[in-house]
Parts: C-alpha cells; sequence; structure tokens
C-alpha cells in the first residue's frame, strides 16, 4: 500500500473483487441515507423566484448562473482560461499556415456554404434566447465552435490564420472588467444596476460565447493535428 | 469602518490574479517584461498584507464577510476571512512574490515562459479563493481552477515522469472533486443552501450529513495526500519545476487541509464522532512515519524533500484530535488552531526553499541523484545553506519557525491530555534529521572515485541561490516573531459567540 504505484501491470484479482465489493457496498450504504433521509429540503427556488424581477433576466438558470451565482461563473470562465493555457501548442513561429491542399468534396463545400451561416445565427439566437428561456453562452459558444469545425473540415479557412489568445482570454477580461466597473457604481463586486443587469449580462455572455468557442476549437485543432508544429487555433467571430 | 474599508479589499484578493492571469497571457508577446509579473506579485503582496492589517486592527476583533453580488447568503455568495484565512492568503502571497521573483530567472526558455505565468497566476487565483470562500459550490470550483492549473504547472517541466505524474495526479483530483461534489450535493438536498455559516447552524448527525461528511472527507484527503491516499503527491512534487514544486507542497496541499479544517471543526461539526476526529489523527501520525522512513529511503533529492512533505502533512492532522468537538458557539481558534496554523506558515516556508534549493542543485548538476551528489556544497554553497537551515526547521531545531510549530504542537498534545501524539512529534522530528543529514554528510564530503571538479557545472543566475536563502531566513525570521502570527490567528475565533454578544449589547 506504500510503494510508489509505478507499475501499469493490473492489481491482483483478489484485490479488485474486494475493492469491487466495497464501492458496491458503499454505494448501496449511499442510497440508504438518502432514501431514510425523506424529502429534500425545499431549496432556494422560492428565494430564485422572489429576486427574479430584479435580475434582468426572465429565464432563472440564466439569472442564477449570470447574477445571483454570478462569482462562480467567474471562477468557471477561469477554468475554461486554465484548459486553453494548458492545452496551449507549442511554438507559433517554426509554424506557417496551413497551406496542404485539401481536396474537397463539392458536396461538402455546398453544404457548408449552406450550414455555416444557419448555425452561426442559431448560436447567435441562443446567446440572445438565454436571457429568457433555455440557452446562453455555453450553449452558443459550443455552436459557433461546431461551425469552426465545418469550415476548418472543407478547407474554408485556417484555424491558424485568426488572433487566438485574444479570443481565449476576451471572456475573462470582459466579465472581470464588469464586475470590477459595477462595483465602483453599486459598491459590491458584481452587482449589477438593476436597469442595466440584462445588458451587461449580454455582453458579458457574448465575450464569453467568443472565448468558450476558441476554447473548444483550439481543443479541436490540438487533437485533429497532433503535430508539435500545429498552429494555434482560431475561431469565427460570432454574428452578434 | 473608517474610508479603507476591508471587505471591499476581499474581491480584489480574487480578481487582481485573475486580471493578472489574462495580461500576462495576452500581452507576453509585446510587453517583454516578464519583470512585469513580479511586480504583480509584489502587487498582491501588498494587498495581503494590507488586508491583514486592516483585519489585526480591525476594532470589532471579528471575521469579515463581504456580500458578492448585493444578494446574500443563501441566494448569492459571499466571501468570509478571519484570522485563519488572513494568515493563509498572507503566507500565499509572501511566497508567490519570492516564488515569482525566483520564476522570472528560473524560466527563461520563452514558450515554457509564456505558459507558467497564466498558469501561476491562475493557482493565485485559487488559493485565495479557497480560502476565502464561504459557499460549498463555490469551493468546488475553486477547487478545480486550483487543480487544473496545479496538474498543468507539473506538466510544463515535459518528459515522460513528469507528464506520467501529472496526469496520475489529474485524475486523482478529479476524482476528489466528483466525491467533494456528490457530498455538497446531498448537503444542498439535506439543508436548502450552500452558505457554509449557514449549514453550520442547520446541520444536525443524520445518515445524509455522515455520508456527506464522509464524501467531502475523502475528497478532500485525496487532494491534501493524507496516509493512505499519498500516492500520488511525491512523483508529482518531484518532477514539477522547483517553483512549481515549492508552491505545490507549500500552499497546494494546505489548501485542501484548510477546508478540512472548516468542515470539520466548523460546517460539519455537528456530524462529526470523537472517533472520526481520533482517526484522522492517527492516520496523520502513520504518515509522519510512513514519510519520514520514505525520505530516508529515496534516492534522488527532491524525491526526499517530496516524501518530507507526505511526512510534515501528517502532523496537521494532529488538529483533529486535539481540537476535539467543538461546541456549539467556538470558531476555529484556540491554542490548537495556533498551532497547526503556525506549523502549516513554518512549512510552507521552510518547504519552499528545501524545493528551491534542491531545484538549484539539480540544475547545477543536471541531475539529483543523491549518490552522485558528493561535494555538493563546494559548487553550490548558498543553496546548500538553505537548504540545511530548512532541514534544521523541518526537523524542529530552534530557533527556526518549526522549532516554535512544534512546541506549541506539544504543548496543545499536554494540555488535550493526549500524550502519545508526543511520540509521533518528537519521533518525526528524529527521522527528519536522519534524512537531512544524509544529504548535508554527502554534500560535504568528496566522493573516493569521483574527482569533485571533474565536471563542468553551469552557472546559475545569482537569483535562484538567492530566492532559496531568503525563504530559509524567513523560516528563521518567523521563529522570532511567533507572539504576532499568534494574536493575528485569534480575530474571528468565536464568531457566533461574539456576534451574539454584540446583539446583546
Amino acid at each position: 500500500m506504500f510503494r510508489e504505484l509505478n507499475s501499469n501491470a493490473a492489481p491482483p484479482a483478489g484485490l479488485r473483487i474486494v475493492c469491487a465489493l466495497a464501492i458496491v457496498g458503499l454505494t448501496l450504504a449511499l442510497i440508504a441515507a438518502v432514501v431514510v433521509s425523506g424529502p429534500a429540503a425545499p431549496g432556494l427556488q422560492a428565494a430564485v423566484a422572489a429576486a427574479l424581477p430584479h435580475s434582468g433576466v426572465e429565464n432563472p438558470v440564466t439569472a442564477v448562473l449570470l447574477n445571483f451565482r454570478s462569482y462562480d461563473t467567474l471562477l468557471e470562465i477561469a477554468v475554461l482560461f486554465v484548459v486553453a493555457v494548458a492545452t496551449l501548442p507549442l511554438r507559433r513561429a517554426v509554424a506557417p499556415q496551413r497551406t496542404e491542399a485539401v481536396a474537397v468534396e463539392p458536396v461538402l463545400a455546398a453544404l457548408v456554404k449552406l450550414l455555416v451561416p444557419l448555425v452561426v445565427l442559431t448560436g447567435g439566437y441562443l446567446l440572445w434566447v438565454g436571457a429568457y428561456a433555455p440557452g446562453g453562452a455555453f450553449q452558443a459558444g459550443a455552436l459557433l465552435a461546431g461551425a469552426g469545425v465545418l469550415l476548418s473540415l472543407a478547407g474554408g479557412f485556417s484555424l491558424a490564420a485568426l488572433p487566438a489568445r485574444p479570443l481565449l482570454v476576451v471572456g475573462l477580461v470582459v466579465f472581470t472588467a464588469v464586475a470590477a466597473a459595477v462595483g465602483a457604481i453599486t459598491g459590491a463586486f458584481l452587482q449589477y444596476p438593476v436597469a442595466a443587469a440584462g445588458v451587461l449580462i449580454l455582453v458579458i455572455e457574448a465575450a464569453a460565447t467568443v472565448s468558450i468557442a476558441a476554447t473548444l476549437l483550439l481543443l479541436y485543432g490540438n487533437l485533429a493535428e497532433p503535430v508539435p508544429s500545429g498552429p494555434l487555433a482560431g475561431t469565427k467571430e460570432p454574428a452578434s | 469602518m473608517s474610508g479603507l474599508s476591508l471587505p471591499a479589499l476581499l474581491p480584489w484578493l480574487v480578481g487582481l490574479p485573475l486580471l493578472a492571469a489574462a495580461a500576462s497571457f495576452a500581452g507576453q508577446r509585446w510587453v517583454a517584461g516578464r519583470w512585469l509579473n513580479a511586480v504583480g506579485a509584489a502587487a498582491q503582496l501588498a494587498l495581503a498584507v494590507l488586508v491583514l492589517w486592516l483585519l489585526a486592527a480591525g476594532d470589532s476583533g471579528l471575521g469579515q464577510r463581504y456580500t458578492l453580488g448585493g444578494w446574500g447568503a443563501p441566494l448569492g455568495i459571499d466571501l468570509y476571512i478571519d484570522g485563519f484565512a488572513g494568515l493563509m492568503i498572507a503566507i500565499t502571497a509572501a511566497l508567490g512574490f519570492v516564488l515569482s521573483l525566483y520564476s522570472c530567472s528560473y524560466f527563461t526558455e520563452p514558450d515554457q515562459a509564456a505558459r507558467f505565468w497564466p498558469l501561476w497566476w491562475l493557482l493565485m487565483v485559487a488559493l485565495n479563493a479557497v480560502f476565502l470562500a464561504a459557499d460549498a459550490f463555490n469551493i468546488y470550483v475553486t477547487l478545480e481552477i486550483l487543480g487544473l492549473a496545479a496538474v498543468a504547472l507539473v506538466a510544463l517541466q515535459g518528459g515522460r515522469p513528469a507528464l506520467q505524474a501529472a496526469l496520475r495526479y489529474l485524475l486523482v483530483g478529479l476524482l476528489g472533486s466528483l466525491c467533494y461534489l456528490l457530498g455538497v450535493a446531498l448537503l444542498y438536498r439535506a439543508y436548502g443552501t450552500l452558505d457554509l455559516a449557514q449549514l453550520g447552524q442547520l446541520v444536525h448527525a443524520a445518515p445524509l450529513s455522515w455520508a456527506a461528511l464522509g464524501l467531502i472527507t475523502v475528497g478532500l484527503l485525496l487532494k491534501t495526500a493524507l496516509l493512505p491516499l499519498h500516492f500520488w503527491l511525491p512523483p508529482a512534487h518531484a518532477n514539477a519545476p522547483a517553483p512549481v514544486s515549492a508552491a505545490l507542497s507549500a500552499l497546494v496541499v494546505k489548501a485542501s487541509f484548510y477546508l478540512l479544517a472548516r468542515f470539520w471543526l466548523e460546517t460539519l461539526s455537528a456530524a462529526t464522532t470523537a472517533q472520526g476526529l481520533q482517526v484522522l489523527g492517527v492516520l496523520g501520525a502513520a504518515a509522519v512515519l510512513v514519510g519520514s522512513i520514505q525520505a530516508i529511503r529515496a534516492q534522488r533529492l527532491k524525491l526526499i524533500v517530496a516524501y518530507s512533505t507526505v511526512a510534515q502533512l501528517g502532523y496537521l492532522f494532529l488538529l483533529f484530535p486535539l481540537f476535539g468537538r467543538p461546541s456549539d458557539t467556538a470558531g476555529l481558534g484556540g491554542a490548537v488552531v495556533d498551532a497547526v496554523a503556525y506549523f502549516i506558515i513554518a512549512h510552507a516556508c521552510a518547504k519552499a526553499a528545501m524545493f528551491l534549493a534542491a531545484g538549484n542543485i539539480q540544475r547545477a548538476a543536471g541531475h539529483d541523484d543523491i549518490s552522485r551528489l558528493h561535494g555538493i556544497a563546494r559548487r553550490q554553497p548558498l543553496s546548500l545553506f538553505a537548504f540545511a537551515i530548512a532541514g534544521a526547521s523541518l526537523i524542529g531545531l530552534p530557533p527556526s519557525g518549526g522549532f516554535v510549530a512544534k512546541w506549541l504542537l506539544l504543548n496543545a498534545a499536554i494540555d488535550a491530555g493526549q500524550w502519545w501524539w508526543l511520540i509521533t512529534v518528537i519521533a518525526g522530528g528524529l527521522l527528519a534529521a536522519v534524512y537531512v543529514f544524509r544529504v548535508l554528510n554527502l554534500a560535504f564530503t568528496d566522493s573516493a572515485e569521483q574527482p569533485p571538479a571533474a565536471e563542468a557545472q553551469p552557472v546559475l543566475p545569482r537569483l535562484l541561490p538567492l530566492g532559496a536563502f531568503a525563504l530559509a531566513i524567513i523560516t528563521v525570521l518567523l521563529g522570532f516573531n511567533a507572539l504576532w502570527v499568534l494574536e493575528v490567528l485569534d480575530i474571528g475565533v468565536p464568531p457566533l459567540q461574539l456576534a451574539a454578544d454584540g446583539e446583546a449589547l
């Protein structure tokens, strides 16, 4: 137990059986604890509903994420940023832009021409509708990244062509800047003036959308082309 | 409160390093100065000192809350600072400053530096956010930043051993986070709030509370690397770049320990049992012995220092049996918490000094294989001096901070009537002496078969040995200024009790 586990050999069967039994036992105990504890506590739904009119949005999920618990979301954007920094490929100087000729299927090219504007439009819609219904920065960013992947597959644009660093960081910078700026006005970090809350949330979400899309594209670019000289990922500007 | 209000500064402890992370990432190509990072670290240190000073000067003697977004718990998220949190933030900023200066000289390769600085600042964000956190789910998010940034910093070293260690660290960290998150979900189901202070009032002994406590404890123990969950720590800490090793051992593992102390002794204390507290203490005592013995047997210098961390973390867990089950109104304070918090600070300085010294020796010699480090004292006198002072603190020799820490711990054990922990503390000191003197002994002797000056060694930048030396000096200075540190610790000690008194007036 106290040795360093440096071997990659599988543990003996007996140990695995003991572990499996222990996990099953603990899971059953956990389920039993939940069952005997009776109904769940009322939670905070009532508090959210009461404060919703002052949140600047009508969708309670967005209100929680971007207003009531916006500090958590700010730190979540920082988590994404950690991922972006950690997976950033080495050295862009060595890598010229990718110019290998990709034989693009005419059908794919036509499809992409049709699809990408629609996907970008849908991304923008999701970003906007987040204030009223399910939607928001994460969904919009994922769609934008999907559009970028489609485009790069069809050879439509090079992931290396766009300035990756500003795009990856803009979400964090805008969010922190807004948090501090509203703090100077209202007196509390992250406390939006009620009248401007809706607009500010949209601004933060738009910036976060860009960074989320850029981070996803960066991950895709790395996974798709793990060459050491791989260029940085870029992204398409959102159509907002 | 006068013009300069303490709570208003708290968000900047998170916001400042956050902006520094973004700036060092976006601007590193046109801002040629990695030294700006040192300026940022100096600003963070100034901010932390200001916070600590305001906290100590505050006439109320209370912990301070800050309401983010103006909503207030339970709907919104609060920040909370008391003496314990303030000291952790101060030691983070102080070590952060010295390690930042050191890193300016250490990371000379542009690619590595470009990645190091944003991750480094994010690590600072996470540490400050953990210490200020007053919300159970918020802690999960801060732990995510902390874990991912730490893993990425280990991976910065490159090479197979570091990447392997980083991957294992990542998987262990994720498992720990998920356990913690499940525990928090159970707490929310049972009590309907995530605010730590409110939970502290509501929690009672029930199966669901025990399940949540168990999951949170396992998750945080994984991250703190308490024996027998320490297996990931030695390779990760031994293979990271020197300033990263220093920060990981000095600060990152302490963050999850800090949370364990908050949960066991404050928030979930109603669900704890005396037996559970004793078990944590026994595991800590076992960690002291096993970690020290492994350090004695290790063949690499940095591995010795890493196993020493496993051992020293064990002492911290004596907090739980010695503190005992708190009464309803008690906060995190008193002689035992003083002793352990002081231990954290003394160990943080000594261990950071030791890792920097070991890193210097490794960089100069091109390896850190103990058997080939004969006569290193002649070639790296300042680094070895720093190593020796830090080692003296780990052993607990006066006048170092480590001596005061162990003295306080021994006193606390006697006061609590649990004399058997004395054996652990004394045996751990003797074992530490064995592994420290093993290194020093080699360093001052010449090998028979290998002439000392045979290999030409690169000259290190002046700042590298100086950084290690500065931390070693701080370790000694701590020994002389123990009283001041202990006074700060008592701020906000029984916050509930004091608040009750205030209302009665």
